[in-house]
């Protein structure tokens, strides 16, 4: 019996051939309840997501069942088997195990440490439980893998920091504010950029928001999509000084907020920082204002720039997550074959204490004039023989499913000491 | 025994502080623990060292330059690991940990030197001990400034590097520097003005001339200057940093002149 994934992801297979093959729920269920009724998979769990396709199973013959499997998948959707199976990896045992543990922890995704594939994992994990498909091997397995997911999240930094423009710059006010609750935003000009880097900024409790626009009617009915006040164009630079944080993105050609401006509006502020997020291009913030003290301009390739080296860190970070993952699946395989031999050891152990308990009792009734020294001694005595009798077996068992090898070992053992069929 | 024992709590803090300082560089959990677990055992000797010395001097070790500093770093030490314990900032070491490697260097290994009997009276502890305190808020001050200056070029250079990932906000920063400097100045005033006093029912005049006072009333300048202007003229950010910077080297100048230097201090 092998653990084994097979199937396909975005490292080797083009998006094309991923949206094909990309099965929804329903017929999930269908093609699980499918390929878990013939004798070929013991235990299954379908995982379909835009990244990725794969199945995760418990097989005689991995070879056959993978191939039955992406049969299935393929027969449903229309693909040519011929076309996929050149693409698919198969991961058996050990690398099944690591490979379970790296997806579920983002460490395989397109973007690390994006949060979807958790939850992804774990809905094929319910689905599959729902369809009873799962067994002995692959409940722990998945169970370990979304434990091993959180102590990556929690653990590492992989998930940490922003890769888009817009929560970077959430991230930079961050690093420049005292918190942002209550921190009033000023968003000039109207475009998708800046109302989402708006939202976020809402999100982590920025208020009030103002909004100023070349077009009135533009800047009313912005300020009312973000709850916010509409602040007429000739009232700009006064709005500055009421302000923390600045979010322009107009279409203008000339700067709309000038050095001269700002300087005049700084004086007032008496050291509350101001925090420009500029989006637009060209530029509506004088790149001079980086020369004034409190003042801190990001214009987009500043905040692609930061993006970048947030990608790095989290790179960085997911060579800890790596490690932490290697450890991981050494720990759960050592505890896998420890419970694949415990249940042998158990009742070796019971059927050598029965056989002294049996003896003890008949020679003890054979010495009625012995003394509780005597009998304590024994008692004692047999304990001890059968102790060092088991040292060797138990040692060799626990080694030998180390070594993957105890199959041989547990048969011998059982035909051995006449323990019966395993279970 | 105890000479051992400050050597071990000085080891402790050395290898405390060059783990904080690979923390901030490679963030690594292990690091941060052992760091951690270095400047506790550090400090759990100097605790002890610092009692056997109380018990064989028959007084709080505060009577000379050297034992006070001693005390001064001890306070700093805990204060260090209670804070970073607390708020979770977890860089603090690597900017407070060397300075009181510094300030232990020279300062632990003093002869059993004990108060002249001019001055033995209950107010000459209590101006050691508000100044040592002082000194200890000013530690924080300048790592504070330290810190706020580093994240400072950071966002205007808008490269993005270790300190930006790992340091507070701007704003907590320069808060965090100017409630260090409004805990510490009362108590450095106190003290000073107290050691003035003394010094004029000891020696009858309050200013005769100490290599110590006269830097301490330096830093007393500059400390006051900077509040001041923080309190009225709204300073803050990198000028206050600058300052409190300027501050803490006459402070470690006045420390080094009580050390080195002839005086009424010692040494």
């Amino acid at each position: 019996m092998a653990l084994f994934v097979a199937g396909l992801s975005h490292r080797n297979a083009p998006v094309a051939l991923r949206e094909q093959l990309a099965v929804e729920e329903d017929k999930l269920r269908e093609l699980l309840l499918d390929l878990q009724g013939g004798d070929a998979l013991q235990e299954i769990v379908l995982l379909s997501t835009c990244n990725r396709v794969e199945v995760y199973g418990v097989a005689e013959a991995p070879g056959e069942a993978r191939a039955l499997a992406f049969r299935a998948l393929c027969r449903h959707r229309g693909v040519d088997l011929g076309t996929v199976e050149p693409l698919l990896y198969t991961h058996l045992d050990a690398d099944a195990v690591r490979h379970a543990f790296r997806v579920a922890a983002s460490l395989d995704s397109m973007m690390i440490g994006e949060p979807q594939i958790l939850g992804q994992v774990k809905d094929a994990f319910a689905l599959a439980q729902a369809c009873e498909s799962v067994g002995p091997s692959l409940h722990p397995l998945f169970s370990q893998a979304f434990s091993v997911a959180k102590r990556v999240r929690t653990e590492t930094d992989i998930a940490r920091h922003a890769v888009s423009v817009s929560f970077a710059a959430v991230e930079l006010a961050k690093k420049i504010f005292d918190g942002l609750s209550g921190r009033a935003v000023l968003l000039v000009g109207a475009g998708k950029m800046s109302e989402l880097a708006a939202k976020h900024l809402v999100e982590q409790g920025a208020f009030p928001i103002y909004v100023a626009n070349r077009t009135w009617s533009r800047a009313v009915e912005m300020a009312r999509a973000l709850s916010g006040t509409a602040v007429p164009w000739d009232e700009l630079t006064t709005a500055l000084e009421a302000v923390d944080i600045v979010v322009t993105s107009t279409g203008a050609t000339e700067p709309v907020v000038t050095r001269a401006a700002v300087m005049r509006v700084m004086h007032g502020r008496r050291g509350r920082p101001l925090f420009f997020i500029d989006i637009a291009v060209p530029r509506d913030v004088e790149a001079g204002v980086d020369s004034l003290d409190d003042v801190y301009r990001y214009d987009i390739d500043d905040l692609k720039q930061v993006v970048d080296a947030n990608l790095r860190e989290r790179a960085r970070e997911a060579q800890r997550a790596e490690s932490l993952v290697e450890r991981e699946v050494g720990k759960y395989l050592a505890r896998q074959s420890d419970a694949e031999v415990i249940p042998t050891i158990v009742s070796l152990r019971a059927r050598l204490e029965e056989i002294r308990l049996g003896e003890l009792k008949k020679t003890l009734a054979r010495l009625p004039e012995a003394t509780p020294e005597t009998r304590a001694a024994i008692d004692a005595l047999s304990n001890a023989m059968v102790n060092k009798i088991l040292h060797v077996p138990i040692t060799k068992l626990r080694e030998s499913s180390r070594a993957g090898a105890s199959r041989s070992w547990l048969e011998l053992v059982h035909e051995l000491f006449g323990l019966g069929r395993r279970p | 025994m105890q000479p051992t024992l400050i050597n071990a709590a000085l080891i402790g803090y050395v290898g405390a502080t060059g783990l904080a300082l690979a923390y901030l560089v490679q963030r690594q959990d292990l690091v941060h623990r052992l760091a951690v677990l270095c400047a506790l055992a550090g400090w759990a000797a100097h605790t002890v060292a610092l009692i056997m010395r109380s018990i064989e001097l028959g007084a709080p070790p505060l009577g000379s330059l050297p034992d006070a500093i001693s005390v001064v770093v001890w306070v700093i030490v805990l204060l260090e690991m209670l804070i970073e314990y607390r708020t979770g900032l977890r860089v603090l070491g690597a900017f407070v940990l060397p300075v009181a490697v510094v300030l232990s260097l020279k300062a632990t290994r003093g002869p059993a030197a004990t108060l002249a009997p001019a001055l033995a009276s209950a107010w000459i502890w209590v101006h050691i001990a508000l100044a040592m305190v002082g000194i200890a808020a000013f530690v924080f001050n300048f790592a504070g400034a330290i810190m706020y200056l580093l994240q400072e070029r950071q966002l205007k250079a808008k490269r993005p590097g270790a300190f930006y990932y790992r340091l507070p906000a701007l704003q907590t920063l320069d808060r965090l520097t100017f409630q260090t400097l409004a805990l510490g100045f009362p108590f450095l005033t106190t003290g000073l003005v107290l050691g003035a006093l003394w010094a004029r029912v000891a020696w009858g005049s309050a200013f005769t001339y100490d290599p110590l006072a006269f830097l301490s009333f330096v830093a007393w300048v500059i400390y006051a200057g900077t509040l001041a202007g923080r309190a009225a003229a709204g300073w803050h950010g990198r000028r206050a940093a600058y300052f409190s910077i300027i501050g803490f080297a006459a402070l470690v100048a006045t420390l080094g002149a009580g050390l080195f230097l002839p005086g009424r201090h010692g040494s």
